[in-house]
Protein backbone atom coordinates (compact mmCIF):
# COMPACT_ATOMS: atom_id res chain seq x y z
CA UNK A 1 0.00 0.00 0.00
CA UNK A 2 1.90 2.68 -1.06
CA UNK A 3 -0.63 5.65 -0.92
CA UNK A 4 -1.95 4.30 2.50
CA UNK A 5 -2.83 7.04 4.49
CA UNK A 6 -1.80 4.79 7.62
CA UNK A 7 1.69 5.37 7.13
CA UNK A 8 3.32 7.69 9.58
CA UNK A 9 4.47 10.68 7.91
CA UNK A 10 1.49 11.58 6.11
CA UNK A 11 -0.19 10.87 9.47
CA UNK A 12 1.92 13.65 10.80
CA UNK A 13 1.51 15.89 8.00
CA UNK A 14 -2.35 16.13 8.08
CA UNK A 15 -2.42 16.49 12.22
CA UNK A 16 -0.08 19.14 10.95
CA UNK A 17 -2.11 20.88 8.21
CA UNK A 18 -5.50 20.27 10.92
CA UNK A 19 -3.25 22.61 13.55
CA UNK A 20 -2.30 24.75 11.04
CA UNK A 21 -6.23 25.15 9.55
CA UNK A 22 -6.70 26.09 13.43
CA UNK A 23 -4.52 28.35 13.73
CA UNK A 24 -5.84 30.26 10.79
CA UNK A 25 -9.79 29.80 11.91
CA UNK A 26 -8.39 31.43 14.89
CA UNK A 27 -6.29 33.96 13.44
CA UNK A 28 -9.02 35.17 11.43
CA UNK A 29 -11.37 35.25 14.50
CA UNK A 30 -9.55 37.46 16.43
CA UNK A 31 -9.11 39.61 13.72
CA UNK A 32 -13.27 40.08 13.32
CA UNK A 33 -13.55 40.19 17.00
CA UNK A 34 -11.42 43.07 16.53
CA UNK A 35 -13.26 44.47 14.28
CA UNK A 36 -15.91 44.29 16.05
CA UNK A 37 -16.74 47.96 16.32
CA UNK A 38 -15.27 49.31 12.62
CA UNK A 39 -17.76 50.55 10.50
CA UNK A 40 -18.02 48.38 6.89
CA UNK A 41 -16.05 45.86 7.91
CA UNK A 42 -17.22 42.33 6.73
CA UNK A 43 -16.99 39.18 8.74
CA UNK A 44 -14.18 36.67 7.10
CA UNK A 45 -14.08 33.01 7.21
CA UNK A 46 -11.58 30.65 5.56
CA UNK A 47 -12.74 28.06 3.44
CA UNK A 48 -11.03 24.59 3.30
CA UNK A 49 -14.27 23.21 1.90
CA UNK A 50 -13.64 24.17 -1.88
CA UNK A 51 -9.70 23.04 -1.31
CA UNK A 52 -10.54 19.91 0.20
CA UNK A 53 -12.58 19.52 -3.22
CA UNK A 54 -9.43 20.84 -4.90
CA UNK A 55 -7.42 17.90 -3.77
CA UNK A 56 -9.94 15.46 -4.26
CA UNK A 57 -10.25 16.39 -7.58
CA UNK A 58 -7.92 14.03 -10.62
CA UNK A 59 -7.10 11.84 -7.55
CA UNK A 60 -10.01 9.39 -8.55
CA UNK A 61 -10.06 7.90 -5.19
CA UNK A 62 -12.46 9.03 -2.41
CA UNK A 63 -10.50 7.51 0.71
CA UNK A 64 -7.18 9.79 0.26
CA UNK A 65 -8.36 13.21 2.01
CA UNK A 66 -4.57 13.44 3.32
CA UNK A 67 -2.79 13.14 0.59
CA UNK A 68 0.62 14.12 1.91
CA UNK A 69 1.69 16.90 -0.96
CA UNK A 70 0.88 19.91 0.15
CA UNK A 71 0.25 21.41 -2.89
CA UNK A 72 -2.59 19.08 -3.76
CA UNK A 73 -4.92 22.01 -2.02
CA UNK A 74 -6.22 25.11 -3.78
CA UNK A 75 -5.59 27.39 -1.50
CA UNK A 76 -1.82 27.41 -0.88
CA UNK A 77 0.63 25.47 0.66
CA UNK A 78 0.62 23.64 4.24
CA UNK A 79 -2.94 23.34 4.04
CA UNK A 80 -4.06 27.27 4.11
CA UNK A 81 -7.55 28.02 3.15
CA UNK A 82 -8.62 31.26 1.17
CA UNK A 83 -9.82 34.35 2.78
CA UNK A 84 -13.47 35.35 2.19
CA UNK A 85 -16.69 37.68 3.55
CA UNK A 86 -19.04 35.47 5.43
CA UNK A 87 -22.23 35.65 3.08
CA UNK A 88 -25.79 35.35 4.89
CA UNK A 89 -25.10 37.61 8.02
CA UNK A 90 -27.36 40.80 8.38
CA UNK A 91 -25.34 43.68 8.35
CA UNK A 92 -25.51 46.65 11.57
CA UNK A 93 -26.77 49.56 10.47
CA UNK A 94 -22.88 50.50 9.99
CA UNK A 95 -22.22 47.93 7.49
CA UNK A 96 -20.24 45.77 9.60
CA UNK A 97 -21.63 42.16 9.97
CA UNK A 98 -19.06 40.56 12.64
CA UNK A 99 -21.50 38.64 15.08
CA UNK A 100 -19.35 38.78 18.46
CA UNK A 101 -20.93 35.14 20.32
CA UNK A 102 -19.90 33.96 16.51
CA UNK A 103 -16.48 34.57 16.37
CA UNK A 104 -16.32 33.66 20.14
CA UNK A 105 -17.65 30.16 19.18
CA UNK A 106 -15.00 29.80 16.36
CA UNK A 107 -12.28 31.12 18.68
CA UNK A 108 -12.96 28.29 21.08
CA UNK A 109 -13.93 25.58 18.72
CA UNK A 110 -10.78 26.21 16.31
CA UNK A 111 -8.36 25.78 20.01
CA UNK A 112 -10.51 22.44 20.68
CA UNK A 113 -9.53 21.57 17.24
CA UNK A 114 -5.96 22.00 18.18
CA UNK A 115 -5.92 20.60 20.96
CA UNK A 116 -7.30 17.29 19.68
CA UNK A 117 -4.83 17.26 17.00
CA UNK A 118 -2.25 18.33 19.54
CA UNK A 119 -3.00 15.17 21.78
CA UNK A 120 -3.08 12.79 18.81
CA UNK A 121 0.64 14.40 17.45
CA UNK A 122 1.62 14.11 20.89
CA UNK A 123 1.09 10.39 21.36
CA UNK A 124 2.62 9.84 17.76
CA UNK A 125 5.61 11.32 19.08
CA UNK A 126 5.89 8.92 22.43
CA UNK A 127 5.35 5.62 19.64
CA UNK A 128 8.43 7.06 17.93
CA UNK A 129 10.11 7.95 21.81
CA UNK A 130 9.49 4.45 22.47
CA UNK A 131 10.77 2.74 19.49
CA UNK A 132 13.81 4.94 19.64
CA UNK A 133 14.32 3.92 23.44
CA UNK A 134 13.98 0.12 22.68
CA UNK A 135 11.09 -0.17 24.21
CA UNK A 136 11.92 0.74 27.65
CA UNK B 1 1.19 32.11 6.87
CA UNK B 2 -0.64 33.00 9.66
CA UNK B 3 0.41 32.55 12.96
CA UNK B 4 -0.79 32.42 16.49
CA UNK B 5 1.23 35.88 17.03
CA UNK B 6 -0.79 37.11 14.33
CA UNK B 7 -4.24 35.97 16.06
CA UNK B 8 -2.53 37.61 19.66
CA UNK B 9 -1.73 40.72 17.61
CA UNK B 10 -5.32 41.51 16.56
CA UNK B 11 -6.51 41.33 19.93
CA UNK B 12 -4.10 43.27 21.23
CA UNK B 13 -5.07 46.14 18.62
CA UNK B 14 -8.43 45.73 19.44
CA UNK B 15 -7.41 46.20 23.33
CA UNK B 16 -5.64 49.55 22.48
CA UNK B 17 -8.22 50.74 19.87
CA UNK B 18 -11.25 50.08 22.49
CA UNK B 19 -8.95 51.97 25.46
CA UNK B 20 -8.82 54.91 23.18
CA UNK B 21 -12.66 55.23 23.01
CA UNK B 22 -12.87 54.61 26.44
CA UNK B 23 -10.58 57.65 27.47
CA UNK B 24 -12.28 59.85 24.55
CA UNK B 25 -15.60 58.94 25.76
CA UNK B 26 -14.29 59.85 29.26
CA UNK B 27 -12.84 63.03 28.39
CA UNK B 28 -16.52 63.75 26.62
CA UNK B 29 -18.39 63.09 29.84
CA UNK B 30 -15.69 65.34 31.90
CA UNK B 31 -16.45 68.51 29.72
CA UNK B 32 -20.14 67.88 29.13
CA UNK B 33 -20.38 71.54 30.67
CA UNK B 34 -16.99 73.37 29.75
CA UNK B 35 -18.37 76.18 27.90
CA UNK B 36 -14.51 76.94 26.99
CA UNK B 37 -12.66 74.67 24.87
CA UNK B 38 -8.91 74.39 23.35
CA UNK B 39 -10.14 77.03 20.32
CA UNK B 40 -12.16 79.43 22.08
CA UNK B 41 -15.43 78.03 21.85
CA UNK B 42 -17.11 75.43 24.14
CA UNK B 43 -15.73 71.81 24.01
CA UNK B 44 -16.54 69.90 20.86
CA UNK B 45 -17.46 66.28 21.14
CA UNK B 46 -14.76 63.45 20.39
CA UNK B 47 -15.55 60.66 18.26
CA UNK B 48 -12.80 57.58 17.44
CA UNK B 49 -12.89 56.58 13.79
CA UNK B 50 -11.45 52.99 13.56
CA UNK B 51 -10.31 50.82 10.35
CA UNK B 52 -9.62 47.48 9.40
CA UNK B 53 -5.43 47.12 8.61
CA UNK B 54 -4.30 43.47 7.15
CA UNK B 55 -2.38 42.14 9.97
CA UNK B 56 1.52 41.88 9.24
CA UNK B 57 1.72 38.29 8.71
CA UNK B 58 -0.74 37.87 5.91
CA UNK B 59 -3.67 36.33 5.40
CA UNK B 60 -4.12 35.70 9.10
CA UNK B 61 -7.31 38.36 8.89
CA UNK B 62 -7.42 41.85 10.18
CA UNK B 63 -6.23 43.97 12.77
CA UNK B 64 -7.87 46.93 13.94
CA UNK B 65 -6.29 50.38 14.26
CA UNK B 66 -7.54 54.30 15.25
CA UNK B 67 -7.77 56.21 12.14
CA UNK B 68 -8.71 59.50 13.33
CA UNK B 69 -10.00 61.38 15.95
CA UNK B 70 -12.65 64.02 14.86
CA UNK B 71 -14.56 66.40 16.37
CA UNK B 72 -18.19 66.16 16.26
CA UNK B 73 -19.53 69.13 14.18
CA UNK B 74 -22.62 69.64 15.05
CA UNK B 75 -24.52 72.77 16.92
CA UNK B 76 -23.86 73.46 20.15
CA UNK B 77 -26.66 73.43 23.28
CA UNK B 78 -27.72 76.72 23.81
CA UNK B 79 -29.27 77.51 27.84
CA UNK B 80 -30.94 80.00 28.93
CA UNK B 81 -28.97 81.28 31.75
CA UNK B 82 -28.14 85.64 31.92
CA UNK B 83 -25.95 85.46 34.64
CA UNK B 84 -23.02 83.63 33.40
CA UNK B 85 -20.28 85.64 32.47
CA UNK B 86 -20.62 83.98 28.99
CA UNK B 87 -23.75 84.66 28.13
CA UNK B 88 -24.65 86.77 24.57
CA UNK B 89 -26.91 89.60 24.71
CA UNK B 90 -29.90 87.54 24.58
CA UNK B 91 -29.08 85.42 27.98
CA UNK B 92 -28.06 82.76 26.39
CA UNK B 93 -24.70 80.38 26.63
CA UNK B 94 -23.58 77.79 24.15
CA UNK B 95 -22.69 74.27 25.60
CA UNK B 96 -20.72 71.51 24.07
CA UNK B 97 -22.59 68.75 21.56
CA UNK B 98 -22.09 66.04 24.24
CA UNK B 99 -24.78 64.07 24.84
CA UNK B 100 -24.72 62.19 28.38
CA UNK B 101 -26.41 59.40 27.82
CA UNK B 102 -24.84 58.26 24.46
CA UNK B 103 -21.30 58.74 25.78
CA UNK B 104 -22.74 56.37 28.58
CA UNK B 105 -23.90 53.81 25.96
CA UNK B 106 -20.51 54.24 23.56
CA UNK B 107 -18.66 53.63 26.79
CA UNK B 108 -20.36 50.00 27.45
CA UNK B 109 -19.80 49.03 24.03
CA UNK B 110 -16.58 49.76 24.11
CA UNK B 111 -16.02 48.07 27.82
CA UNK B 112 -17.70 44.68 26.30
CA UNK B 113 -15.30 44.77 23.28
CA UNK B 114 -12.83 44.97 24.94
CA UNK B 115 -13.90 42.32 27.60
CA UNK B 116 -14.70 40.10 24.48
CA UNK B 117 -11.14 40.49 23.19
CA UNK B 118 -9.24 39.74 26.46
CA UNK B 119 -11.17 36.63 26.46
CA UNK B 120 -10.19 36.08 22.83
CA UNK B 121 -6.50 36.27 24.19
CA UNK B 122 -7.37 34.02 26.96
CA UNK B 123 -8.42 31.30 24.14
CA UNK B 124 -5.67 32.15 21.99
CA UNK B 125 -2.91 31.77 24.68
CA UNK B 126 -4.52 28.30 25.43
CA UNK B 127 -3.76 27.31 21.98
CA UNK B 128 -0.23 27.95 22.57
CA UNK B 129 -0.21 26.68 25.32
CA UNK B 130 -1.30 23.26 23.63
CA UNK B 131 1.55 23.92 21.13
CA UNK B 132 4.43 24.30 23.46
CA UNK B 133 3.32 20.75 24.84
CA UNK B 134 4.24 19.21 21.73
CA UNK B 135 7.69 19.23 23.19
CA UNK B 136 7.03 17.52 25.93
CA UNK B 137 7.64 14.09 26.92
Amino acid sequence: MPDSILNDSSLMAALGREMTRAVQRQSVAAGNLANAETPGYRAKEVQFAEALAGQLEGQGAVLQPLATHTRHLGGGADGEGVLRDVEGLAARRDGNTVQMEREMLALSRSGTDFASAQTVLAAKFRLVRYAINEGR
Amino acid sequence: MPSLRTAMNASASALDVQRARLEVAVSNLANAESTAGVNGGPYRRREVLLEAVPSEGGGGGFGVRVAAIVEDQSPFQRRFEPSHPQADATGHIELPNVDVPMEMVDMLGAARAYQANLAAIALIRETVQKALEIGRG
